[in-house]
């Protein structure tokens, strides 16, 4: 089961500069853009998942950079010796003096050779300050320095895990407010695994739900998503970096919420077995004819039915046959959603739904509490610290961020 | 018998959770007979505070039901690995639902892989990474405390798992996981009290093409000992986090009014007795006191040979 670490044309990958990630699909003779360098990829086709490049400036053109494979890891990173360090900042007077380098003169040196490392070493040798200061502000000016300067890049296969800090550092919007342990939570709570029917629907999470539903559904085994979105075409952004294998991905039913409720009201014999076959021939047959005339083309042989559609009837199969679990990461008020929703999950089973505003959570737990089939309703959210962990220097990071809000519930058999 | 997969009807031997309300829920086991303190065979009887519960007839029930008690009624459920967490019987402080979720998302845990996790203590997080894992991965778990190895081994057993795990008996620390687990692990996870003596041995179990470790400690001076560690042999991404989840109550609630309008003009003869108005509102209530620690969340990758910054030979040597 292990997937090819070579990175080849038409891979989905995640581009790493220090703490900056970037998902990029890689096309031959295909430039990439990030932060402000623009870089040429071709050089890391063929090359392993994990190496690392060094950005070189290209001679003919002093905006692109070209990769070159870093052959020996070990060297990436600070090198820059220090000569003295100071007790404590006392005799430090912060004013514009302290860097005699001009802006001018950076720039010149960052367009001669990008190497973060000789500039880093320039910038001390020109400070007035660095040597007075102490052996951790002086770690923490270099480490500055250099991210602003870092020349190396990474290359990693995107994960979920990846993809769920990307782009809740990108902007948290953009899946709407689903930071990383919200995700974990919204599958465990909902018991999402490799066996049963998954229902969601997801308005706005840029595919990282259906992603990460169906990441951990896993591949080769007996687990389906119905993947219900509200537009035209699914978001799948997400989905598609992870680049499932085809039997995995064929597992994901994406299907227009609208579409597919009308289908599972009105066209009940598209996925219904049992139903007499008589009255499917009367309700069918009629309309059929008047068609026909009414587009006026010449014998017409039967046409192949849209995707869209046998999507459809697929979905309602299930549908039909209830659900193994029901979560909800919606941009709409969650109510009515789950009103329609919940005929669709087995008794006995999960559901979870997000919010990033504790509101419409509270409006939901209000509507549950008052049916007779739902119990063990909880409203949560969680508080996420992370940590300096340094010898002598440990402390929690300076910038938290607020996840959003989970209510879970049990819904009986009636 | 009932963890692996979902079911419909209670059979024989499984465990279902008995849920009577939020903050009364239990397992019980689906079986006429159970034996006493005194070892002998009695009728298997749960007592609630809603009456007694013959454990023989659930037996045929259907899972998500409703069940009669004496003095009440209660509901039935399949167990799921948070359901088994909050009724668990504790052998050592459990890991709770928040750490394990973020633990399963943070190492890469799908179907197939294969996970490291020492020690078993109770088995909460045990059955999650077994669920996790499920069909094709294996979970290998170890403890040194060898009643606690033969209780999980048999809850495994009795649950219906035991073809996904691995229980051994073991202290890692000195002896690690065993030859035989050298390059083969995706994941491990560590919550110990030493986790640190366990680095060298998890670099030697993660996959050659990498993997991925978590270390849960309750003490910040076990983090940092482990984060040294890490560092020295090799692991990159090295992150330490906390995670803490509060429970609101919702309640609409009322608030009495205050009106001081009539302040504002002179007293009149005709002194109208009003109601109190109320306002009604919409609350979400957190807990007046919950926990405000549980452990210091570490993880680190491991890369894959080719991108390792520390040579495996290098720290044999040292």
């Amino acid at each position: 089961m292990e997937q090819s670490q070579e990175i080849q044309v038409g891979d989905q990958i995640i581009v790493q500069r220090q703490g900056y990630t970037k998902l990029h699909k890689l096309k031959k003779h295909g430039n990439m853009v990030i932060g402000k360098f623009t870089v040429q990829m071709d050089n890391i086709i063929g090359q392993k998942y994990f190496d690392t490049f060094q950005m070189k400036n290209y001679s003919q053109n002093n905006k692109l950079y070209i990769l070159e494979k870093v052959e020996d890891g070990k060297n990436v990173g600070n090198a820059v010796n220090i000569e003295t360090s100071g007790m404590d900042n006392r005799n430090i007077v912060s004013d514009e003096s302290a860097q005699t380098l001009t802006k001018d003169d950076i720039d010149e040196l960052q367009n001669s050779e990008l190497n973060s490392n000789a500039i880093v070493e320039k910038l001390i040798n020109n400070s007035k300050t660095f040597n007075m200061k102490t052996e951790y502000s002086q770690e923490k000016y270099i480490k500055k320095k250099e991210k602003k300067y870092f020349e190396y890049l990474q290359i990693r296969k995107p994960t979920i895990r990846l993809l769920t800090n990307m782009f809740y550092r990108q902007d948290p919007t953009k899946t709407l407010g689903i930071r990383i342990d919200d995700l974990s939570q919204i599958l465990t709570y909902a018991n999402i695994h490799s066996d049963g029917n998954h229902l969601l629907y997801d308005s706005g999470s840029s595919g990282l739900m259906s992603a990460a539903v169906m990441n951990a559904i896993g591949a080769n085994t007996s687990g389906t998503l119905i993947h219900m979105h509200p537009g035209n075409e699914c978001q799948k952004n997400a989905f598609l970096a992870m680049q499932f294998p085809e039997e995995q991905t064929h597992r994901c039913i994406n299907v227009n919420l609208y579409s597919v409720l009308r289908c599972f009201y009105q066209n009940k014999n598209s996925f219904v077995d049992n139903i007499c076959n008589d009255t499917e021939d009367k309700s069918e047959g009629e309309p059929e004819p008047k068609k026909a005339k009414l587009d006026g083309e010449p014998t017409q042989l039967t046409p192949k039915e849209p995707q869209w559609k046998l999507d459809n009837e697929s979905a309602c199969k299930i549908l039909n046959n209830k659900c193994d679990s029901l979560i909800v990461t919606a941009k709409e008020h969650p109510v009515n959603i789950v009103k329609e929703l919940l005929q669709f999950l087995q008794g006995g089973r999960q559901m979870v739904v997000f919010s990033v505003t504790k509101e419409p959570l509270q409006d939901l737990f209000i509507y549950l509490k008052g049916r007779l089939d739902i119990i063990a309703i909880k409203l949560s959210n969680n508080f996420l610290r992370n940590y300096q962990v340094l010898p002598e220097r440990t402390h929690p990071e300076m910038m938290m961020n607020t996840g959003g809000f989970i209510l879970s519930a049990v819904k009986l058999n009636s | 018998m009932s963890f692996d997969g979902y079911k419909e009807v209670i059979n024989e031997g499984d465990t279902v959770i008995l849920y009577l309300t939020i903050s009364q829920v239990y397992n019980v086991k689906a079986e006429g007979k159970t034996l006493n303190k005194k070892g002998q065979q009695v009728e298997n009887i749960f007592q609630t505070p809603y009456g007694a519960l013959k454990c023989a007839e659930l037996i045929g029930k259907t899972y998500g039901t409703k069940i009669q008690l004496s003095k009440g009624w209660g509901y039935i459920l399949q167990p799921t690995p948070e359901l088994w967490t909050i009724t668990l019987p504790h052998r050592t402080q459990i890991i709770y639902t928040p750490d394990i979720s973020m633990i399963i998302l943070q190492l890469e845990i799908k179907p197939g892989s294969i996970v490291i996790e020492s020690g078993t203590g109770s088995g909460s997080l045990s059955h999650a990474l077994i669920r996790a894992i499920k069909p094709q991965g294996h979970l290998y778990t170890f403890d040194f405390h060898e009643l606690r190895t033969k209780t999980a081994g048999q809850e495994f057993q009795d649950h219906g798992l035991a073809n996904y795990v691995t229980v051994t008996h073991r202290d890692v620390c000195c002896n690690g996981f065993g030859e035989d687990l050298n390059e083969k692990a995706d994941a491990v996870f560590l919550d110990l009290p030493h986790p640190w003596l366990a680095v060298p041995h998890a670099v030697k179990a993660l996959k050659s093409i990498g993997g991925r470790l978590c270390s849960f400690s309750p003490c910040i001076e076990q983090v940092q000992k482990t984060c040294c560690e890490l560092k020295n042999f090799g692991f990159q991404e090295i992150q330490t986090l906390e995670v803490l989840q509060t429970q609101y109550n919702v309640q609409i609630r009322q608030f009495p009014t205050l009106d001081v309008e009539f302040l504002k003009y002179p007293k009149t003869e005709e002194v109208e007795k009003k109601d109190r108005e109320v306002q009604k509102c919409l609350t979400a209530i957190p807990p007046a006191q919950q926990p405000g620690h549980t452990g210091y969340l570490t993880f680190a990758s491991l890369y894959p040979i080719w991108a390792r910054t520390v040579n495996k030979n290098e720290v044999d040597s040292d």
